[in-house]
């Protein structure tokens, strides 16, 4: 079953005011092409200031139903467990409810759940395969733009399928941004602070990462898309052309993606694919690319890693695959996928350290190691890889002890203070310390994925003791985790 | 509304005016689903992406689109070999599909049964 616009508008609003503690209903300010309010939700538990973000859309192409749907409920599964301590079972996945308060608690959900309410309403009401906004495009008798050729990033570059035709389904509009549905989703990019993003659609059962107009490559640097020219309606033009990445966000975009391919299938089987968007056809102007593009274009923007969700197979016809009989189990793969997101956005470090420490320094010295020193050869790649991996579910179970995050803490203060005397040694106190701590997290974790990665950490920091933080440093930038240790001996 | 500076390139307005866009009624009752395969003088099917169709996922990695009867019949005379698979008139979502009156409600109420709300409401 889909909800129409009005009784989801009448969920978020309902939501906004019977549990204010949880929810806060903003009308975005700009209504859509036909006049009708937009609406996003922010979701937190407890207060505070700025926190980390995820922001999920649905609802841009408008035959694709389910969404809308997924992400209320999504919202609301995530309330019944933060207020009843309860944990959220979909199929065979379980979230804990620890692991949830952690995320309500940490994060700020930027959720958007309707982006092109009039698409919504053509859908049920006109045409059941309607895509695009209801833009009326002067002298012609087309209607509509594609959002999701809309935003400003290589707009106007038809490669693949973009179209400067106000006719084609994939019309990208007459300027970037012209509409204000679009309009919408830069503003809370802008305004509210996104760290990570997801624009959810349907189908085809992917994870899809940038970049969506050229395979992406992480050697040439200068192969930048700021550099290519926009609104041409025409192709790259550059036959052979690869986009430029980072290689540590390409290992982050690959490292969280699969995390969500994981927790989708646990849910009941269903086998998602993570990979470059343009896997699933070339565009440009989308959601996803723009979200990611951002820090790139102004380097004073934050840096926002954005992927598209293609949720639901293929079951035999477009009609039935874009708006089955009972998306019931798709949306809870979906909501499943979602929660992933939200959990591999929480950054543990940065948690523990503002929350216990109360300032930045270390984290910013940890944080330089990792984008400046691990990020840049392979094997420093493995280790934030291995960090990325495990520290959603650490987080959890270090937060939900009062000692443990103390110690944590403790030691983020300790390390970060190391980072910045390159030649001292690293002490063998320190590292009997982080020791214990491992050990602790590997007796309470329920994961053997995570205690593989714990022993690894552990037969490292054995054979940095003694050696200088820059020795150290060295070592793991040329030696990666794999085949670190397998079974983990807590010392003493 | 903020319109960017064509850089390098020909004005929107030109460019949009040259693209190889296949006819579509502004209006359509009809569309269809069908697949496109190389044809005897249409080898090329990236070309189709040139074309400004509206794609579908495909199972199989091929192109699938929806496309209305004058759009299929531009592809056979470019060319290429069009397999009709599926005709989806043009009608509102299913009756059936929708969630009912009354049910967004109840579904809230049961969903959060139990919780404390705000006295305001």
């Amino acid at each position: 079953m889909y909800r129409t616009v009005a009784q989801l508008d009448f969920l978020t609003g309902l939501l906004a005011a019977w549990f204010p503690q949880y929810f806060t209903r903003i009308q975005l300010p700009e209504p859509s092409v036909q006049g009708r309010p937009v609406y996003a939700l922010r979701m937190r538990a407890g207060g505070g200031g700025e926190r980390r973000g995820v922001l999920l859309v649905g609802g841009t192409h408008a035959r694709e139903l389910m969404n809308p749907d997924a992400i209320v409920e999504l919202s609301v599964d995530l309330l019944v467990s933060h207020a009843n301590g309860t944990d959220i079972v979909y199929g065979g996945r379980t979230w804990p409810a620890n692991d949830v308060r952690i995320i309500l608690e940490t994060l700020d959900l930027w959720l958007l759940p309707c982006s092109n309410p009039d698409g919504r309403d053509y859908v049920m009401t006109v045409d059941d395969l309607w895509r695009k906004n209801r833009r009326d495009n002067p002298s012609t008798p087309c209607d509509g733009v594609d959002l999701n050729r809309n935003l400003d990033v290589l707009w106007g570059v038809t490669e693949g399928q973009t179209s400067c035709s106000p006719c084609s389904d994939v019309y990208c509009g007459p300027s970037a941004l012209s509409e204000p549905e679009t309009r919408n989703v830069q503003h809370l990019l802008d305004t509210r602070r996104v760290d990570c993003f997801a624009d959810v659609h349907s189908y085809s059962e992917l994870i899809l990462y940038p970049w969506g107009h050229a395979p992406t490559q992480t050697v040439d640097a200068t192969k930048r898309f700021t550099g290519l020219p926009n609104g041409t309606c025409a192709g790259l033009g550059q036959p052979g052309y690869q986009e430029y990445m980072l290689p540590a966000d390409l290992q982050r975009f690959q490292t969280v993606g699969q995390r969500i391919v994981d927790a989708i299938a646990a849910v009941r089987g269903r086998a998602y694919t993570n990979q470059a968007s343009i896997g699933l056809y070339p565009t440009t102007g989308t959601h996803g690319d723009y979200a990611y593009s951002r820090h790139i274009a102004n380097p004073r923007l934050r840096k926002t890693f954005g992927y598209t969700f293609e949720t639901g197979p293929w079951v035999g016809n477009a009609r039935d695959s874009f708006h089955p009989a009972d998306p019931t189990l798709i949306k809870r793969d979906a909501k499943s996928g979602m929660l992933a997101l939200m959990q591999q956005c929480i950054c543990a470090i940065e948690l523990i350290g503002s929350r216990f420490l109360g300032r930045e320094a270390e984290v910013s010295a940890l944080r330089r190691v990792r984008d400046e020193l691990l990020g840049t050869t392979e094997a420093g790649r493995e280790w934030i890889a291995l960090f990325e991996r495990v520290q959603g579910r650490l987080a959890a179970t270090v937060l939900g002890d009062e000692r443990l995050s103390q110690e944590g803490a403790e030691l983020i203060e300790t390390v970060g203070r190391l980072l910045q005397e390159e030649s001292a040694p690293v002490p063998a106190d320190v590292v009997e310390r982080v020791q214990s701590l491992l050990g602790e997290l590997v007796e309470r974790s329920s994961s053997e994925e995570d205690r593989a990665d714990l022993a690894a950490v552990g037969t490292q920091l054995s054979r940095v003791t003694g050696s200088s933080v820059a020795d150290a440093l060295s070592t793991l930038r040329h030696q990666g985790p794999a085949g670190g240790g397998t079974a983990y001996q807590r010392p003493g | 509304m903020r319109h960017l500076p064509s850089r390098g390139g020909l004005r929107v307005e030109e460019a949009a005016a040259r693209q190889p866009a296949l006819p579509g009624p502004a209006s359509p009752d009809m569309r269809f689903e069908a697949t496109v395969h190389a044809g005897r003088r249409a080898g090329d099917l990236d070309a189709v992406a040139e074309l400004d169709l509206d794609r579908v996922p495909d199972p199989e990695g091929g192109i699938r689109l929806l496309l209305t009867a004058e759009g299929a019949a531009a592809l056979v005379s470019r060319g290429y070999e069009v397999r009709l698979l599926d005709v989806l008139p043009v009608r509102p979502l299913d009756a059936e599909l929708f969630a009912g009156e009354g049910a967004t409600l109840a579904w809230l109420e049961r969903a959060v049964q139990g919780i404390e709300r705000h006295q305001a409401s």
